[in-house]
């Protein structure tokens, strides 16, 4: 749990053309966690992959905060318990999205991004696999703080093709990882510390398609005051107008300052041995 | 659904269904029998997953009609297109053969001649494609068909990929081409135009020539850059007998500028007979010297080039991760992979031997199983040993900790009792013994009886201390405890520092150290340590283990520092082992409730306090008991002297009236004397008694207890007696400890140092903000 008082907010639009919408959102305050999950494969499968992949997740992330499930001491040890909390769950996560699409040929295809936050005292972890994105905004700033698994991106970060160019590219859509595809995948694991007054925005290829990253800036620098929901909302609405070809997720997360313990937190305080 | 058995025996367009050829991801296809022309066929069917996907379905008519166009001897023909009962299909022709990658994988060398006649049937099968505008944007050895005549076949002219990468499309994992194989600008995304599939073809026919692949990388995203951005790559360093043209042609081919290209097919093949025809020439001018023939087997140079297996590289990038893995990072940054990704891992129908794995020459081959066994056996080892490493690590650490905690808890709480022991007593040390302890520690801020500086001292002792406590209390117990404990030992210095015996202290520390007031001391801090183990989330076993050890430890204490002076009944052994087993027992449940209970801090103090009353019920029983019987002895050994006249009447009045409170008037007769006595005269006299009847039961330090009891004895009667007995045992730990802390200076002192932590945490707590 977070030593900061974190507020959360989920928003999943279908678009202006697609016919059903394979994106899937979570956000739980209990766990600390926000999670977007954009799906792919024909049929239905989209949906049920990323349904599957944001479920599983937070499943397996309450079992094991509850001890209900307990990480063998054999995986990946070196990292922190709560990274390896969400590693674990992310990867029960493929696995199960990877055994529903081998059980049927209707699911064969499919596949999912996944991105997701968890917090944990001062800091934030992130899973990230596909191409939604985590934009950070501090000090009305913003930055992308995941790299996008797909072709385009391989090749900008080769210096291959310019930012730009990538953006308009043909195999912008060619994702180089995805959850459910293959047994065993790799994740992008990030930490970064936190400070009150950051927003985090998680959010689908559709955001982004009709949102610049300076535009997502600008409007998050904009509407400031605005509850956190409404600002989800306008972020969601405004990609729409302005694309609207894909569906539309976003999760906002603010950081407030920490929030007002109570008296056993307190107590629990003095006798701590933490720092 | 799609699979062999549902759909083999069914009849689709004519067409009965035979047996299933190869599966990919974009669908299947049969071996069919094309019922009215009794024809072996070949039947393409669209992955139900992809059905409803319109634009796949779209793509996958438009271009098998397309292809249905085309009618070369190149081009497997396509004859019909459509859809029946829910399936999109599409009727080829059954070519017999094998693909140019497996007639490779078979034969290892093809000689330079064969090679040269077989593209230059790919070249014009694709120059009619191209002259229709069809791209086939997926030109390999493995979609080059050879029949038994030794004639090539283009298959899967790009139907049922998803090629269209429109901007808004579907998600996908798969890029259209094979990474091997593809040309630059399509691997980059841009537009295509027919001049890619020349690439491929350049690529192709390097791979074929050399049995390599022109770029090799870990992954497919690495090979496929390598096309974007490496410089072509010169096949006859591989194979020495290439002829110098054909070489520069490959390379011709696979320039990355397509207009640096061959910019059709037939341009390509024209090339290759005028330069095959110059060739010839010239061998023939060279009278009879065959310097080179084209038609006899060169044999192919292997060059002992490093070749992995698909699953060895990604083993050993697994361990590579792994030890990056071990690098923590706490900025932000990208953990490394955990395992590569493999772009085209769906597989590729109508290709059963996919070129992403070794290259199919002999050597290779035999080189890969051994690469594997070799990656397994060195890497599962090792990675079990290192598993086992970190364990006995784990293990290691955790007997550590609990080796060095202990002892430097021990050692920390007597340094921390004895510092504090001596500051009370630098506070303390010139006024009233009796006074009490707020007085004592006020005293020596306003007492004028001080030594000139003695004042100055302890004031800096307590500003010191206090600065102290207000500076740990905002981190109770963290890194400024070295901080905490620094300042007080300076503090300690300066208020016992005096000129005429600087050592004093330090000469005398053994004294103080194993004393009953120095056992209090101890006693706080590892209550206070136990009760901050308890409090603390997620304990490690260590953590616990030294909880444990300290309950134990404080019930030593307590005992030690309580210091009975009246011991309780002991002939009741049986009852004390019950007692202290039933306590012992009632410690480790707590300590287990504790400890599985993270989040409930009630239950286990609920139990605390209860092994506190087995503790106390223990103390107090046998005491009440030990008391009473000597009390008892007591009063019937002292004698009180014969009822008078008026008492013996007033006795048979309340009998007669049935009133009978015989006690109650008996003792206030029988005591009436010693009742008008001054208390001094009252004490005398019952201590004289005391000693004349019984000097030997009881001692000297019991007996101001006796003198009580029996002065409320004559005065209220043996009931109030018994009350006050069991008054006193039940309050004796308690009084008895609170005897041994008045005089306590510094036991008094530390609890008053927990309180303005305590204090100093909470308003720390609500002022400043952790960061």
């Amino acid at each position: 749990m977070s030593t900061f008082d974190i507020e959360f907010a989920a928003v999943t639009d279908i678009g202006k053309i697609r016919e059903k919408n394979e994106d899937n959102v979570l956000i739980s305050s209990d766990l600390g966690l926000g999670v977007v999950a954009d799906g792919m494969g024909g049929h239905s499968a989209g949906e049920i992959a990323s349904s599957i992949a944001v479920s599983v997740l937070a499943e397996t992330i309450r079992k094991i905060n509850t001890g209900a499930l307990k990480i063998p001491d054999t995986f990946l040890p070196k990292l922190a318990p709560t990274e390896r909390k969400l590693l674990m769950a992310a990867n029960l996560s493929n696995a199960a999205i990877y055994s529903t699409a081998q059980s049927s040929d209707i699911y064969k295809m499919m596949g999912t991004t996944l991105t997701g936050v968890l917090f944990d005292k001062d800091c934030a972890i992130a899973v990230h696999v596909g191409d939604s994105r985590i934009y950070l905004y501090r000090d009305n700033k913003i930055i992308q703080i995941t790299t996008d698994h797909s072709l385009a991106m391989e090749h900008v970060r080769r210096g291959l093709l310019s930012k730009a160019d990538a953006d308009k590219s043909k195999i912008q859509n060619v994702l180089t990882r995805a959850m459910g595809i293959k047994k065993n995948i790799e994740f992008d694991l990030l930490k970064f510390p936190i400070k009150a007054g950051d927003v985090l925005v998680l959010c689908s290829d559709g955001l982004y398609k009709g949102l610049t990253e300076q535009a997502i800036g600008e409007i998050l620098n904009k509407e400031k005051d605005l509850p956190i929901v409404k600002l989800c909302k306008h972020l969601v609405r405004v990609s729409n107008e302005r694309d609207g070809q894909d569906n539309i997720s976003a999760v906002v997360i603010k950081i407030l300052p920490p929030k007002k313990l109570s008296f056993a937190q307190r107590v629990r305080q003095i006798f701590s041995l933490h720092k | 659904m799609l699979d062999g058995q549902s759909l083999v025996g069914k009849e689709i367009s004519g067409c009965e269904i035979l047996t299933k050829v190869a599966e990919g991801g974009m669908g299947a296809v049969f071996k069919a029998r094309h019922k009215a022309l009794n024809r072996i066929v070949c039947v393409k069917i669209l992955s139900p997953a992809l059905a409803n996907d319109k634009k796949a379905v779209t793509l996958f008519l438009t271009e098998a009609r397309a292809i249905a166009e085309l009618d070369h001897p190149n081009i497997v023909n396509v004859y019909n297109v459509g859809k029946e009962q829910g399936y999109y299909f599409i009727v080829m022709s059954f070519v017999e053969g094998q693909t140019l990658s497996a007639m490779l994988k078979k034969e290892r060398v093809l000689p330079i001649g064969r090679v040269l006649d077989l593209f230059e049937g790919v070249l014009k099968g694709l120059s009619v494609a191209h002259e229709k505008g069809i791209i086939h944007r997926d030109i390999k050895p493995s979609n080059i068909l050879i029949t038994p005549q030794g004639q090539p076949k283009i298959v899967d002219f790009g139907i049922a990929k998803k090629v269209d990468k429109e901007k808004g499309s579907t998600k996908t994992t798969e890029l259209a081409g094979t990474a091997y194989f593809i040309a630059p600008e399509q691997a980059l995304g841009k537009d295509i135009d027919t001049r890619a599939d020349l690439y491929s073809i350049g690529a192709s026919m390097y791979y074929v020539l050399t049995g390599h692949f022109p770029y090799n990388g870990k992954n497919t995203i690495e090979i496929i850059q390598k096309h974007i951005n490496e410089p072509v790559p010169n096949p006859s360093k591989l194979r020495s007998d290439l002829p110098g043209w054909l070489s520069l042609a490959i390379q011709k081919l696979m320039s990355k500028n397509p207009d640096e290209r061959f910019q059709t097919a037939k341009e390509t093949y024209m090339y290759f007979n005028k330069m095959r025809a110059e060739e010839q020439l010239r061998v023939k001018t060279m009278h009879g010297r065959a310097a080179i023939d084209l038609g006899i087997e060169g044999p192919l140079k292997i060059v002992q080039e490093e070749h992995h297996s698909t699953a060895s590289i990604r083993q050993m990038n697994g361990t590579d991760a792994l030890r990056a893995l071990s690098q923590k990072q706490s900025k932000p940054a990208h953990r490394a992979p955990v395992q590569m990704p493999q772009l085209d891992e769906m597989g590729n129908e109508m290709d059963d031997n996919p070129p992403k794995s070794a290259p199919p020459l002999a050597p290779t081959q035999e080189l890969v199983p051994e690469q594997k066994q070799q990656v397994e056996q060195k890497t599962v080892p090792s990675s079990t040993t290192a598993l086992a490493a970190i364990q006995v690590k784990k293990h290691a650490k955790m007997l550590i900790q609990l080796c060095v905690l202990l002892p430097l808890f021990l050692v920390f709480a007597a340094v921390c009792s004895y510092i504090f022991f001596s500051l009370g007593k630098a506070c303390s040390v010139y006024v009233e013994e009796n006074a009490g302890f707020m007085a004592n520690l006020l005293a020596p801020v306003f007492s004028g009886k001080f030594v000139e500086g003695q004042l100055l001292y302890s004031a800096l002792s307590v500003a010191a201390l206090t600065a102290i406590f207000s500076i740990s209390s905002v981190k109770a117990y963290a890194k400024t405890t070295a901080i905490m404990l620094a300042l007080a030992v300076a503090a300690y210095l300066a208020g016992l520092f005096t000129p005429d015996n600087p050592l004093f202290t330090f000469t005398h520390v053994g004294e103080y150290l194993f004393s009953p007031e120095y056992y209090l001391c101890y006693l706080l801090v590892a209550a206070a340590w136990v009760i901050s183990l308890c409090w603390r989330l997620g304990r490690t076993w260590p953590e616990r283990i030294l909880g444990a050890s300290l309950v134990i430890l404080s019930v030593v204490l307590v005992y030690r520092a309580t210091s009975l002076t009246i011991v309780p009944d002991i002939s009741g052994m049986t009852v004390k082992l019950f007692f202290t087993g039933a306590f012992l027992f009632a410690i480790l449940a707590i300590y287990y409730l504790a400890a599985k209970a993270e989040h409930s801090i009630l239950l286990p103090s609920l139990c605390f306090l209860l092994s506190l009353g087995c503790f106390w019920t223990y103390n107090i029983s046998g005491l009440a008991s030990n008391i009473q019987t000597s009390f008892n002895t007591l009063t019937a050994a002292i004698p009180m002297g014969e009822p008078t006249e008026k008492q013996k009447k007033a006795m048979e009045q309340e009998e007669f009236l049935g009133i009978s409170r015989p006690q109650l008037f008996s003792s206030f007769a029988a005591t009436k004397a010693v009742n008008y006595m001054t208390p001094e005269e009252k004490y005398k006299t019952l201590d004289e008694a005391i000693v004349k009847y019984a000097g030997p039961f009881i001692t000297p330090e019991q007996r101001p207890l006796f003198i009580y009891l029996l002065s409320n004895y004559y005065l209220d009667g043996p009931n109030k007696a018994t009350f006050q007995i069991w008054d006193y045992a039940l309050s004796y730990p308690l009084s008895n400890f609170n005897q041994n802390a008045q005089d306590n200076n510094a036991y008094s002192f530390m609890v008053l140092m927990l309180f303005i932590m305590a204090g100093f945490n909470c308003a720390g707590g609500i002022l400043f903000k952790e960061d």
